[in-house]
């Protein structure tokens, strides 16, 4: 086990390595991401006649607050590892070569797309901070202290995704193109939990949501950390805990399957 | 000169055509990519709906005119990146030398970098902005403008993807930049133009073109004004000579990659 874990940490440590080089490119994306929290600030800002208002039981800063950590956990956690990457090795026949070396190729797209979010996210999380502080202000009852438990739950979200988001690339063992299953599942994690948080959305659909991706990618980490509560904390936890077991099982069935037709092709 | 003009537009379409039917090969994954992609858009439905359910009016939009801003957007972007999908990736062939091949055709040379490719996606964004105006406010002479608009918008989206790409040519590491450059005309051209006050209304209708290219359109739709009308046609004509002109300037500092490719990468 621990010599298993040794092989993808090596992977992780020289993706890592390797995308140190290219901060300068990483901080390139600052701009679409300055450009999208600022419409949603003016947006915000619009819609909130009065700043004392309350709406779904948010104030106007949390409200933009949560805005600008859904977008960070979206802007600092894309990659094309996980999607096109996967997508054309299986369709270029590049699997063929991949599958053969002394680790599970699964993972070793996990451990690098990990080395890559790494780089990004704590860069973007600076970014979100300061955009945050200087044009919003300060969230109020924020306490340091509880980013102790928010932060492990950011990390999980990113792993569910990813594992998720790899699923659907999986596809291409069957289909050509996995693209278009890519945007609609970006899209419903996007409108349903980046965009707004799920207590906008009518009683009965918040409960469906509950049940989604949604609830354990986005909404929750952002959640904890706009608004934290120790039981929520523990059901965010215990929820991303059940998905990414679920997700990984997924997943290996989902290649498992995939393998085998790449057998009978002849890759 | 006629002649020659009559030629160079054949040529352009038969590139576009080759284009979508090479994209055919594939029927299956071709409409899949058509249909998810009105889906796609479609998503952003439900963002609208919600946010009016908080507000009646939105940056001095309703939802009809949302709906209208969010169908010209995707209609200009579709039809710009069915036509001259290859604009978007030009910084990376100016960098990594790929213009070669288009050099020594004896057409000219932007329209065949330009027409060398075509996005299959875009296709469902073109479509879902008619479907669109079509579901939402329909009416004959908004639809002939709503057409005409897509045209400008698609010229504006393109001139000003080329003017960044061909920062390139001058600057080694302005492929990113001119990408996210035209990633933020996106970003702005679905959400009303009301929200925004001041020094940002300045920079949408002067810096980044997305004033012209779809805020203007929107309001001539709903209540026509001529003044503005002529102010589309005309900034559309003069970005586009402008985007022409710095690449021709930009093209003769370029130099080869030595690279043995064909035309269609």
């Amino acid at each position: 086990m621990s010599r298993m874990l040794k092989k993808y940490t090596v992977i992780y440590k020289s993706v890592l390595i390797e995308n140190l080089q290219y901060m300068f490119n990483i901080a390139m994306g600052f701009i679409s991401y300055f450009i999208m929290c600022f419409v949603f600030i003016k947006l915000w800002n619009y819609i909130y006649a009065d700043p004392g208002d309350l709406i779904a039981g948010y104030t106007k800063e949390q409200m933009i607050w949560y805005v600008m950590i859904t977008e960070m956990v979206w802007f600092g956690a894309r990659s094309s590892t996980i999607t096109r990457q996967v997508s054309s090795d299986i369709r270029g026949g590049n699997i063929a070569y991949l599958m053969n070396k002394p680790y599970h190729y699964t993972l070793y797209i996990l451990a690098k797309y990990t080395g890559e979010w790494s780089i990004q996210l704590p860069m973007y999380a600076l970014l979100a901070t300061v955009m945050g502080v200087t044009m919003i202000g300060s969230l109020p009852g924020f306490r340091p202290v509880t980013l102790l438990a928010s932060v492990p739950c950011v990390i999980l979200g990113v792993t569910v995704n990813a594992v998720f988001k790899l699923c659907i690339s999986l596809l291409s063992f069957w289909i050509e193109d996995s693209a278009p299953f890519q945007w609609i599942y970006d899209k419903l994690i996007l409108v349903m939990g980046t965009l707004f948080p799920i207590e906008i959305f009518p009683g009965a659909l918040q409960f469906l949501f509950k049940l989604t991706p949604i609830y354990t990618v986005c909404y929750g980490p952002a959640k904890l950390i706009v608004d934290f509560s120790a039981e929520k904390c523990a059901e965010i936890l215990l929820t991303q805990l059940l998905y990414l077991c679920a997700g990984l099982l997924l997943m290996f069935f989902i290649y498992g399957k995939g393998v085998r037709k790449l057998y009978v092709n002849g890759g | 000169m006629l002649t020659a003009v009559k030629n160079q537009i054949r040529v352009c379409v038969f590139s576009v055509k080759y284009n979508i039917m090479r994209e055919m090969l594939n029927k299956v994954t071709f409409l899949t990519n058509i249909l998810f992609m009105m889906l796609n858009n479609g998503a952003f439905i439900i963002q609208w709906l919600i946010l009016f359910r908080l507000k009646e009016e939105i940056g001095g939009y309703s939802i009809h005119q949302v709906m209208l801003l969010w169908g010209l957007s995707a209609s200009s972007y579709g039809l710009s990146h069915i036509l001259f999908a290859r604009v978007f990736s030009l910084p990376e062939m100016i960098v990594n030398g790929k213009l070669d091949c288009y050099l020594v055709l004896p057409k000219n040379v932007l329209l065949s970098v330009m027409t060398s490719a075509t996005s299959t996606s875009a296709i469902g964004d073109f479509l879902y902005g008619f479907l669109v105006i079509c579901i939402f406010c329909f009416r004959i002479d908004r639809l002939l403008l709503f057409s005409l608009f897509t045209i400008t918008g698609a010229l504006i989206i393109t001139s000003f993807s080329l003017l960044m790409g061909s920062l390139s040519f001058w600057f080694v590491r302005a492929e990113k930049f001119s990408m996210h450059m035209t990633n933020v005309m996106v970003s702005f051209a679905t959400y009303p133009d009301g929200i925004f006050k001041g020094g940002t209304r300045f920079l949408l209708y002067l810096v980044i073109p997305v004033g012209l290219a779809i805020y203007h359109p929107v309001h001539i739709m709903t209540s026509f004004d001529v003044g503005m009308f002529f102010t589309v046609i005309g900034y559309t004509g003069l970005l586009t000579a402008a985007a022409i002109t710095v690449f021709y300037l930009g093209l003769r500092r370029y130099s080869s990659g030595n690279l043995m490719e064909s035309g269609r990468m």
